[in-house]
């Protein structure tokens, strides 16, 4: 029996349900024809079914690749860390923000701190060049 | 326009698509453009050499670098990309027998072998040699055979519309292997996230929450970073993938002889011919071609014995399949609109942005763009020739790079990219949000490829069923009497049951098996 099938059909399902109810709450369109909730309801319909059938089919299912949990811990550090930078973004200046969050997320990688700062500071003073000179894109 | 290009006589035909011809060639001999793609070129070669990037993440993270420059020049530089990737995953698969791109599977078979036998140089330039021959054959197939299917499909309706977008969107889940079911819930997720924004008839809001940035929908490009960019550098976070195995010290002899490219002719062409054919059917990339050419040339080879042990034919046949899958699924995505791999389907969402709906009307409206791209496609080829050759070394030394430089660079090209796009944090949040998505979906093995096409076709299947519907007043019979439609629909239902079909064969075939005296 496969869990992530489980859990999968079970978002599914309800995303499948969801969509059936809002659906049905859209305007009907005019003279019998289709309106704004009519695909919405074919393919929340759809959804569940499929949904249904991947939760009663999970018995069949492989196990999926399994992730360790010290790996979970870099992966869920990772994204913190991307989650903060995406937070702070528009405050402070591009660069320093920017090469603090490589410098932080390389040496959380495994990185050594010199090799670290290296990086960061190329990959960022590349990137401002690129966008922010280069292209007029404001990333202050 | 339109009907110039569907019934115009023999020779002013032939004059004015001469005149388009020159056209197109004129607008790719501009030195800006092919600045941009020698540039997408060797970036999509670093992208390809590296293993864990892709065609698509590059194409991906670097298109918005595109938005501020002309639609010939984003172009080549996104095809230059495409085209270099592709021959550049061989290079790893060679020196290290890690696929640098998912094409380049079949590529280690051999070509490690090779490798391991003190003949990388030769396993290398055997790479780019039938790398370009592939790409060179299906640029003729685009050439030859994209103006009749685009003539053809201009005789479509909304319901043909309908129906080949259901059949994309079936193909690419009947070839997500085992996991068909999950294909398909995979493509409806696509589905519900293209009904995000306006209702394309009626311009009722749909699933906004009241934020104005969701009524345009969701951003096709930051969601294509964060499956294809974000989620990747996440899996191989997760899997700890750090440690790349340094490539062989030695390169040795990199030209093959004449007479070793002799007896790779036949295996070279076959396999062109198969990735171009496997690369035009939606969904069936490069992956796909180059294993079922490499199976055909061993079945047809006389040395069958030495293939996965250092086969110049198993290699050559291999290459040649993975590179003829670009020209394939160009056509597909150029005459149909249909992507044709997830690479085309990032392209389609670059085309967009320049204002470039693909479909068989820019062959009506816009015939110089598509001999742009075809002429793009074969100085790509060709460039390609030259970087694979001659770059193989430096190519080969990118390899020693840490892959937490390679995943740092990723996540903040990815970033600044996905904002870049509209000045917009919600796209950022969008790219993030897709990260997570794409790597739960690669954790559960369920295949992002059907959700990306969803999210392309979703207004489009929308759009079309709803105009077919009203045509026909209502009446679903109406639109069954349609013959186009009624064989894409035929062709839907065996999709999505072909999986079942080969598993059912497979299980009588080894209960055969059991069942006879000798077993």
């Amino acid at each position: 029996m496969s869990r992530s099938d489980i859990v999968a059909g079970g978002l599914f399902l309800a995303l499948g349900i969801a969509l059936l109810a809002t659906g049905a709450a859209f305007p009907s369109g005019v003279g019998g024809l289709p309106g704004a909730g009519f695909f919405p309801q074919i393919i929340g319909g759809v959804t569940a079914l499929l949904a249904g059938a991947l939760v009663v089919n999970s018995r069949a299912g492989s196990a999926g690749s399994p992730v360790e949990i010290e790996n979970i811990r870099h992966v869920a550090g990772a994204l913190g860390l991307l989650c903060l930078y995406l937070l702070l973004w528009g405050t402070g200046f591009f660069v320093i923000r920017t090469a603090v969050f490589l410098l932080l997320l390389l040496t959380f990688l495994g990185q050594r701190w010199i090799s670290a700062a290296v990086c960061s500071t190329v990959l960022t003073v590349f990137a401002y060049l690129a966008f922010d000179i280069g292209l007029n894109v404001s990333l202050e | 326009m339109a009907e110039r290009f569907a019934g115009c006589s023999a020779e002013s035909g032939r004059e004015s698509m001469l005149a388009e011809v020159l056209a197109g060639l004129l607008a790719v001999l501009d030195w800006q453009v092919l600045a941009f793609l020698c540039a997408g070129v060797c970036m999509g070669a670093v992208f390809g050499a590296l293993p864990g990037l892709t065609a698509t993440m590059g194409v991906a993270v670097l298109t918005p670098l595109t938005f501020w420059v002309s639609p010939e020049q984003g172009l080549a530089m996104l095809l230059g990309i495409y085209c270099g990737a592709i021959p550049a995953g061989g290079i790893p698969a060679i020196l290290i027998n890690v696929p640098g791109t998912p094409a380049s599977i079949a590529t280690s078979w051999d070509g490690y072998a090779l490798t391991r036998k003190g003949q990388a140089g030769l396993a290398l330039g055997i790479n780019a040699l039938a790398s370009v021959t592939g790409q060179l054959a299906s640029i003729l197939f685009l050439s030859f055979l994209a103006f009749p299917i685009a003539r053809f499909a201009l005789q479509f309706g909304p319901a043909e519309y309908f129906g080949l977008a259901l059949l994309g969107i079936s193909l690419m889940a009947g070839v997500s292997g085992r996991h068909v079911l999950k294909g398909m819930l995979s493509g409806m997720l696509g589905l519900s996230l293209a009904l995000v924004g306006l209702d394309p008839m009626t311009a009722y809001p749909r699933y906004t929450f009241g934020l104005s940035e969701f009524l345009d929908g969701i951003s096709f490009i930051p969601v294509m970073i964060g499956l294809f960019g974000l989620a990747e550098v996440l899996v191989q976070v997760s899997e700890r993938r750090a440690g790349i195995r340094s490539p062989a010290a030695t390169i040795g002899r990199v030209i093959p002889s004449a007479s070793e490219c002799k007896s790779m002719l036949g295996a070279t062409f076959s396999g062109a011919t198969v990735g171009t054919m496997v690369g035009a059917i939606p969904a069936a990339g490069g992956d796909i071609g180059s294993v079922i050419a490499w199976e055909q040339a061993r079945r047809t080879s006389p040395d069958k014995a030495k293939f996965g042990k250092g086969s110049l034919r198993g290699l050559a046949a291999s290459c040649a399949a993975c590179n003829g899958a670009i020209g394939g699924a160009m056509t597909t995505m150029l005459t149909l609109g249909i992507p044709g791999d997830a690479v085309s389907a990032v392209l389609i969402g670059a085309l967009l942005i320049h204002g470039i709906q693909p479909g068989p009307l820019l062959f009506a409206n816009r015939q110089s763009f598509v001999f742009s791209i075809v002429f793009l496609m074969a100085f790509a080829s060709l460039l390609i020739m030259a970087v694979g050759i001659l770059g193989a070394r430096p190519l080969a030394r990118i390899l020693r790079v840490p892959a937490p430089w390679l995943w740092a660079g990723i996540v903040l090209f990815g970033s600044v990219g996905a904002y870049a796009l509209n000045n917009a944090v919600a796209d950022l949040w969008a790219m993030f949000a897709a990260g997570i998505v794409g790597f739960l979906f690669r954790k559960a093995q369920i295949p992002l490829g059907p959700l990306v096409l969803g999210l392309i076709l979703g207004p489009m299947m929308e759009s079309n069923l709803r105009r077919a519907l009203i045509l026909s007043r209502g009446d679903w019979t109406g639109m069954l009497a349609r013959p186009i439609l009624l064989l894409f629909l035929v062709g839907t239902v065996l999709a999505l049951l072909w999986p079942l079909i080969q598993r059912w064969r497979t299980t009588r075939v080894s209960g055969n098996q059991d069942a006879s005296p000798d077993a």
